[in-house]
């Protein structure tokens, strides 16, 4: 059929050939029979000319053979030289209204297998088992990172998706106990260098029905042994009807913006202060399920449920009990679930809306309600509600310049016991609450210019002393550069105001941190 | 109680809508021009990236997430260039029609042999594509497998207009034949002659026209071009007498007009997305113009 094809061009051109050769051979004979040297020469080079396109067009026709010949047999190869093709479109076409056009229309060497023509019926689309034998892209069905490692070369052929981020940070403060004014687990701990945040991360398409992710921390403590957290494993489901989603597993729970992320994606080398003081240092996340649904309305909403054991150090305003065996000084009782109101529940629901073509808000609004270990029958509840706007330019090169501003407000009731067989004093309710706001400025391509408020405010009690219950603010700014998106430098300055306590040595403190990461392998794709 | 039945009637009214016409998502614009030269009013076309802006970075904005749960049909490169953005919006846009193997999931680079794919995968060499380059679109020819590719969805989907779209095709075809003798003619006398782009975007196009589109502004995909690079870069271009710089729309121009005056180059605004420049709203029309102001530049 190929061959055919090309037969049929080539005796086409041959006829126009023949067309034009003979066109100006009979037209000078009639007016002026003797022949000048001027038309001599004149047909000489026509003759040349055509004789140059009947070779160039020979050449085509075998290397096209050649071409389709080689596709049949050996791996897709593009030719080196695109020549021939363009070749034939050398001479302006002749007024002969039927000639076949001389710029090649198909390519064989670029469209490979095109699908068969369609008939009336469309049922020769290609449905057959294209999604187990397609080359394309089997493994990245809805997965949530990119480009996996290939251990053999190019293609796409792994089941899951390897990546290792590593993040360390360079710190310098006038405070000595770095520990007790940074809030989060990930925050530089110490002054010097620490490495608070290596991690692991596996991802891929479980089989037709879920997906499966895992996320395996690695920290060096200040005394530079490892720890390990299996900060997140889950499957989730892909398929089923009605927007619906299911995730079971261990993971961060949508509480916010922050709390969901992982602190290599933050904008900021530490915590927000309200995060890591009412949701936990290691954020919230737990054993548990998850279901969600996306809202059939005109605009984007979603509506997320989340069950959770809400136990531990990871459940840390709930069924938390301590580290040393207390909590906000009292002793704690840790107690096995004995209702479904000592599980932890997680409600949020998020709306969001394009102000213009470049411009969307997300808002979200997040609760957290479960019992705590101060007494054998308080409980706490979290409420959180968070604001997302960002710009970005139409012209954006990798996705540079924009502006985006996103603030977080929690408050927290949190029922104090009077501990185990009532050793505490009092019972007291601690109404806490706080916010963070930041503005991160995208200004050229790789950099970012951010700075960020932070508020907490903690019920002010006579019976309670915690140094975790410090009403305290702080402004900080930065500058990061990303020279790719798998790595990052990060300059940043913090001032802390703090209040008279004894915790810490002095009031205001100022803090410098130099943040740097690199990623290898899968990056994540970038979520809004 | 009204207001809610007010909101149920305009959920059912959009439900009834979206079910008389086909709706089409396209990750990029000039996917979304081919699916309407396809569909014509058979189809609603929705496109996701701006013509204007980088398409490896676009933001998965969360009213993707709306768009691609209603969708019948949706369309994208399948070869990486949409990696960054796309799957996130698939995973909450939880939509079974457009899974990939369906009909409704069209994968423009299924069929496709694409050029420079890597013999090893090395971030050293920046932002490569492990399946190779994606930026097939701006070969006519690969545009109209693509074409193709999506009337047989469509006919797939809506069997009952499956001669329509197969007549569109038809007309999408014959018109790309024609105009590839006027453009192959309008850039034959330039064959051989390199340009400089600022990004590898183009070797599709280079190919099939028989141009060398081969020394980049860029030093390594997606790396901003630095100094010493530039030098060297204005160096090959007096070595080989480079006449056009091929600058698109998110690229810093200024970069490429030092090297132009450094030269005597000119810079041609490109765009790989129909709307990208002034005057392309179709495929066709674009081509028509990168065409026309390449062999301007060159002449």
């Amino acid at each position: 059929m190929k061959k055919f094809m090309f037969v049929a061009l080539a005796s086409g051109a041959l006829a126009i050939a023949g067309a034009k050769g003979a066109e100006p051979a009979a037209s000078p004979a009639v007016p002026n029979p003797a022949a000048s040297a001027a038309d001599v020469e004149a047909l000489r080079q026509q003759v040349q000319s055509l004789t140059e396109l009947v070779q160039t067009l020979q050449k085509q026709v075998k290397e096209q053979q050649a071409a389709s010949e080689k596709n049949n047999s050996n791996p897709p190869v593009l030719p080196q030289s695109p020549e021939p093709e363009i070749a034939a479109a050398a001479p302006s076409p002749s007024p002969a209204a039927s000639a076949p056009p001389l710029f090649p229309t198909t390519d064989n060497a670029v469209v490979t297998n095109a699908p068969p023509p369609v008939n009336a019926n469309g049922t020769l689309f290609p449905t057959t088992d294209a999604s187990v034998t397609s080359t394309v892209s089997s493994t990245d069905t809805g997965s949530s990172l990119t480009q996996p490692i290939t251990l053999t070369g190019g293609g796409n052929k792994n089941y899951m998706n390897i990546s290792f981020d590593g993040m360390f940070a360079l710190a310098t403060s006038s405070e000595r106990h770095l520990d007790r004014l940074e809030v989060g687990d990930h925050d530089p701990q110490q002054r010097g260098f620490s490495g608070r945040n290596a991690e692991i991360a596996l991802d891929g398409a479980v089989d037709p029905y879920f997906e499966g992710f895992a996320n395996i921390v690695l920290k060096l403590d200040n005394n530079n042994s490892t720890q390990i957290e299996l900060e997140e494993a889950f499957m989730q489901t892909t398929s089923l009807p009605y927007g619906l989603q299911v995730k079971g597993g261990q993971f961060f729970d949508a509480f916010g913006r922050v709390n969901p992320t992982h602190p290599h994606t933050w904008e900021f080398a530490d915590s927000p202060l309200v995060n890591g003081r009412l949701l936990g240092p290691d954020g919230l996340r737990g054993v548990g399920a998850q279901i969600s649904w996306t809202v059939p309305v005109p605009w984007y909403s979603q509506v997320i449920f989340a069950v959770k054991n809400g136990r531990g150090g990871t459940a840390f305003s709930f069924r938390n009990p301590g580290d040393t065996g207390f909590f906000y000084g009292r002793m704690t009782i840790d107690r096995e679930a004995s209702a479904l109101r000592d599980l932890l529940f997680v409600p949020r629901i998020e709306n969001s809306f394009n102000l213009s073509d470049t411009q969307t808000i997300l808002v979200g609004a997040s609760g957290a309600f479960g019992s705590n270990d101060t007494g054998p029958n308080t409980h706490t509840q979290i409420y959180g509600a968070d604001l997302l706007y960002k710009w970005k330019s139409p012209r954006a090169e990798g996705g540079f310049p924009f502006v985006k501003w996103q603030t977080e407000a929690m408050y927290r009731r949190f029922e104090a016991g009077r501990g185990l067989d009532d050793t505490f004093p009092v019972a007291e309710i601690f109404r806490d609450w706080g916010f963070y706001s930041q503005v991160l400025w995208g200004f050229k391509k790789g950099w970012v210019a951010g700075v960020r408020g932070d508020y907490l405010h903690m019920d002010h009690s006579l019976f309670t002393d915690d140094d975790m219950r410090q009403t305290r603010s702080r402004i900080s700014v930065n500058l990061t550069w990303y020279p790719t998106e798998f790595s990052k430098l990060r300059l940043q300055y913090n001032h802390d105001f703090l209040e008279e306590n004894a915790f810490l040595a002095s009031r205001d403190v100022d803090s410098v941190f130099f943040q740097f990461e690199f990623i290898l392998g899968a990056h994540g794709a970038h979520k809004f | 109680m009204k207001k809610s039945l007010l909101i149920l009637s305009v959920i059912c009214a959009t439900a009834f809508a979206a079910q008389a016409k086909l709706n089409v998502v396209a990750t990029l614009p000039d996917f979304g021009s081919v699916a309407r030269e396809i569909g014509g009013d058979k189809v609603d076309v929705t496109v996701m990236a701006k013509p204007t802006e980088d398409p490896h970075f676009v933001d998965a904005r969360p009213s993707f997430v709306v768009q691609l749960r209603t969708a019948d049909v949706l369309i994208d490169g399948g070869a990486e260039l949409e990696l960054g953005w796309l799957p996130p919006l698939l995973q909450n846009a939880r939509n079974p029609k457009i899974e990939i193997g369906k009909p409704g999931r069209v994968q423009a680079s299924q069929g496709i042999r694409l050029m420079n794919v890597p013999t090893n995968v090395t971030r050293a060499a920046g932002d490569v594509h492990a399946l190779g380059n994606p930026h097939f679109m701006a070969d006519p020819i690969i545009a109209k497998a693509v074409a193709q590719h999506i009337a047989q969805s469509y006919s797939a989907i809506d069997a009952a207009n499956a001669a329509f779209y197969d007549a569109n095709y038809k007309k999408f075809e014959a018109t790309i034949n024609a105009k590839l003798q006027e453009w192959g003619a309008a850039l034959l006398p330039f064959k051989s002659q390199t340009i400089v782009a600022y990004h590898d975007s183009w070797p599709y196009f280079g190919h099939r026209f028989g141009l060398n589109i081969d020394i980049f502004l860029e030093p390594k995909p997606g790396i901003p071009p630095s100094p010493s690079h530039l030098v060297e870069v204005i160096a090959q271009m007096k070595a080989k007498n480079v006449k056009a710089i091929i600058v698109e729309p998110y690229h810093d121009r200024k970069i490429a007009e030092k090297a132009a005056s450094a030269t005597g180059a000119k810079v041609v605004a490109f765009s790989q997305f129909p709307g990208g420049i002034p005057d392309t709203e179709t495929y066709v029309k674009l081509i028509d113009k990168l065409v026309a102001s390449l062999a301007a530049a060159l002449k």
